[in-house]
């Protein structure tokens, strides 16, 4: 019997040779009649968990060419699947309910359990991960300077930790296990602090194994209230959207790799859209109201392009950590994963307008830019009118002279020679040759940002036992491959430190990447030496492919920390490095 | 056809292939990657030794990422020609394209400097440097003679069908034909 796993992982070079040998095992293969994923042999693959669980290929996008998985046919990832729960009857399992609002105030307590939940999504009945039975978890509305205490359990097949992501929390509760905190095991609680310095929207989710955790749910939203009433301009009223897509077939979720994760190269893209963890999201609003949509991208890895149709305006008011220096109208909101927006939509005739991700996706089998459009869900507009009229309000684009008089400061110090830099690559170690041959003939061009998966079956069979994402400082004289991440970098509390972050489109298959800055905020102050207009403090930026960045950073916040890429198949395939800020007595 | 067949050509052999560019990290000017090559067509007296280069950046947004509605990516491309005399009579205007010719934006006439520079929204595209008898301006597409040409990085995309793992398909069966 012939088995297309270790037998023919070859590492990246010579192609010659791995075409050649790829030839032969397939060629030996067909006239065996043995190239059949269900004579391969998966005991290396087993689960120990008690499951019949064995791979499923990932769905076949409607737009691609049933040829392109045929070199693919028989090869699984080279790490175990799972699915959560294996040993659980889901008939016993407590129904998932819809993720409620938790109103906290300064020194309350919250006691957030995760667990595994019967949840459906659409008419699939599966297994989801969720806090307090609720799928996503609680959406947590706390005051500007406040401090909850949170009680955590783990009640989920594995270990975990809970982390708060762009809330500047004090070092020790940032929840990054091995750095900050040990992982809380299955059945144990940690008690977090966390603090809440800045207003706006931020969101909850785990750090280890993020990639089935997350993905499946483990997360909600945190709206951060100012103090000051006019902190925005009014709004009738408020939703939050956490938007995320689910991978699945038509009765369970695709599998998740175990010992890392699957879908290393371009992260796993999803092929079921989620606004708080449903498909079809809808929203009644009155008449002339104004929409207040904090919105996360809540997503492993796609980028969105969002839009009301139907001509509905919306207004740009603030980002990750602060408002922006002056709002402004935009057709689109285009979002990556682990961003957050407060958008405001005004909504002047009744109807119905579908919340849309409007892209041009790439088709690798024809070589092909094409549109497309998914409807995330439905705002509909009801006859009644508005109870109060804010189109004055709306149409006057605010500047909020307290953050433009920050970001002076920022400016002042952007001309000065960069502290810092990082580049971002990948190594390939073993790879199924197909996948191999495919990232060959994918050199000629990649797309800026990746707004699909335009290459499934290549994407699902990379793992990170196979490529490693790196974030290491330019070295000419050294091949990527002989490069870690950056270590050693230590500011001291109060600095203003810029960085220049560079995505070599040299590396086989680069790729956009979402970056995370544990702990900080920072401003992407110039992009490919383009200054940028409109300033907001940021946690999380997308980097595409090609481009070069530069941040300024704002060490306020005492400790050592991680920045990494915000998808965490990258993460989880190496994609992360840590920094220490030293406290000023 | 075999204008575009140039363009693909053209395309193959990148600028900045296969060099190391890791110090590029110095400099944060548009991706090395995205820029556009302009290639004389030697047609026009004063341009057999014209050079040029359409250097392609996100037109600015508060998402640092620029889209259309539509989400086909919103670019600045600024061109810069070197080498480039004349002209005698008329003047050098700069045009983008979708490759088939569809659509074309006129980005203007090219100043003393031998520079212009103009935003689209097209994913794949060709700038053209054309000479005009007048500034183009009430034109929907260069008239005169083609007198530089380059492509879009993304003009390299190409069938997967006939190469790398799918070397069995005929690519002919999906509209391919050479």
């Amino acid at each position: 019997m012939i088995l297309l796993k270790y037998g023919h992982r070859l590492v990246a070079e010579p192609i010659k040779l791995h075409r050649l040998k790829f030839t032969a095992i397939i060629g030996l293969a067909l006239l065996t009649g043995q190239v059949d994923g269900q004579e391969m042999d998966h005991s290396a693959h087993a689960m120990e968990m008690g499951d019949s669980l064995a791979w499923t290929m990932p769905p076949h996008p409607m737009w691609m060419d049933p040829a392109m998985m045929a070199p693919f046919m028989g090869i699984v990832p080279n790490v175990s699947p799972f699915l959560p729960g294996p040993d659980l009857d889901i008939g016993v399992l407590p129904m998932a309910r819809t993720p409620k609002v938790k109103h906290l105030a300064d020194g309350d307590t919250l006691r957030l359990e995760a667990a595994i939940l019967h949840g459906m999504i659409g008419s699939r009945m599966v297994k989801v991960y969720g806090f307090n039975g609720q799928f996503p978890g609680p959406s947590l509305r706390v005051p500007q300077g406040a401090t909850i205490v949170v009680e955590f359990t783990n009640n989920i097949d594995f270990s975990t930790t809970l982390r708060w992501h762009g809330v500047r929390v004090e070092n020790s509760y940032d929840g990054v296990p091995g750095l900050t905190q040990n992982p809380v095991r299955v059945g144990d609680t940690y008690t977090a602090h966390v603090y809440f310095p800045d207003a706006g929207v931020f969101w909850y989710h785990p750090h280890q194994r993020a990639h089935i955790a997350q993905d499946l749910g483990m997360y909600g939203s945190i709206i951060v209230d100012s103090p000051n009433p006019d902190y925005y301009g009014p709004a009738n009223s408020e939703e939050s959207l956490i938007i995320d897509d689910a991978l699945m077939t038509d009765t369970n979720w695709t599998p998740f790799g175990l010992e890392a994760p699957t879908n290393a190269l371009m992260g796993r893209f999803g092929n079921v859209h989620l606004v708080n963890g449903k498909p079809g999201f809808r929203k009644t609003v009155n008449k002339g109201d104004v929409l207040r949509l904090f919105l996360i991208d809540a997503s492993n890895t796609r980028n969105y392009n969002l839009r009301i149709e139907g001509g509905v305006p919306m207004k740009l008011v603030a980002g990750d950590l602060s408002r922006f220096e002056r709002e402004e109208m935009t057709p689109t909101v285009i979002i990556a994963p682990g961003q957050r927006y407060v958008v405001d939509a005004k909504f002047d005739e009744a109807g119905e307008y579908a919340l849309t991700n409007r892209i041009t996706a790439v088709d690798h089998w024809m070589g092909e830019y094409f549109y497309q459009v998914d409807t995330l869900g439905i705002f509909v507009v009801s006859d009644q009118n508005t109870s109060q009229d804010y189109s004055v309000e709306f149409e006057t684009l605010r500047s909020n002279e307290e953050v433009v008089s920050e970001f002076n400061a920022v400016r002042a110090e952007a001309s000065r020679q960069v502290d810092e830099e990082l580049v971002l690559s990948l190594n390939i170690g073993e790879l199924p040759i197909p996948v191999i041959m495919m990232m060959e003939m994918d050199t000629l061009f990649y797309p800026p940002v990746e707004f699909n998966d335009a290459m499934p079956m290549m994407n699902w069979l990379s793992t990170g036992m196979d490529v490693t994402w790196l974030m290491h400082e330019p070295d000419p004289g050294a091949s990527p491959r002989d490069l870690g991440p950056a270590y050693g970098w230590r500011f001291k509390e109060g600095d203003i430190v810029k960085i220049r972050i560079y995505n070599t489109h040299e590396s086989w298959h680069p790729m956009s990447h979402p970056l995370h800055l544990h702990g900080q905020r920072f401003a992407v102050i110039e992009q490919d030496g383009v200054e940028t207009e409109n300033l907001v403090w940021r946690d999380t930026i997308l980097i595409p492919v090609g481009s070069t960045i530069d941040l300024m950073v704002e060490m306020s916040n005492p400790g050592t920390w991680m920045f990494n890429c915000q998808i965490p198949e990258h993460m989880g395939s190496g994609m992360s490095m840590n920094f220490t800020v030293d406290p000023v007595p | 056809m075999n204008l575009f067949i140039t363009f693909v050509l053209t395309a193959l052999n990148p600028i900045g292939s296969g060099t190391t560019d890791m110090c590029l990290v110095a400099d944060a000017d548009s991706p090395v990657f995205y820029q556009v090559e302009l290639i004389t067509t030697k047609r026009v007296a004063g341009s057999g030794m014209a050079t040029g280069v359409g250097e392609v950046t996100f037109t600015p947004s508060p998402f640092g990422v620029n889209l259309t509605e539509n989400g086909d990516y919103l670019r600045h491309i600024a061109i810069s020609v070197d080498g480039l005399k004349g002209p005698v009579r008329g003047n050098y205007v700069a045009w983008v394209t979708t490759p088939s010719l569809a659509q074309t934006t006129r980005l203007g006439v090219l100043g003393a400097d031998r520079k212009i520079s103009g935003n689209v929204g097209y994913n794949k595209f060709l700038l053209v440097i054309s000479l005009e008898d007048d500034d183009g301006s009430s034109s929907e597409r260069w008239k005169g003679p083609i007198v530089l040409r380059g492509m879009s990085r993304s003009g390299a995309m190409h069938t997967s069908a006939g190469h790398g793992p799918f070397v069995q398909e005929n690519c002919t069966g999906y509209g391919f034909n050479g």
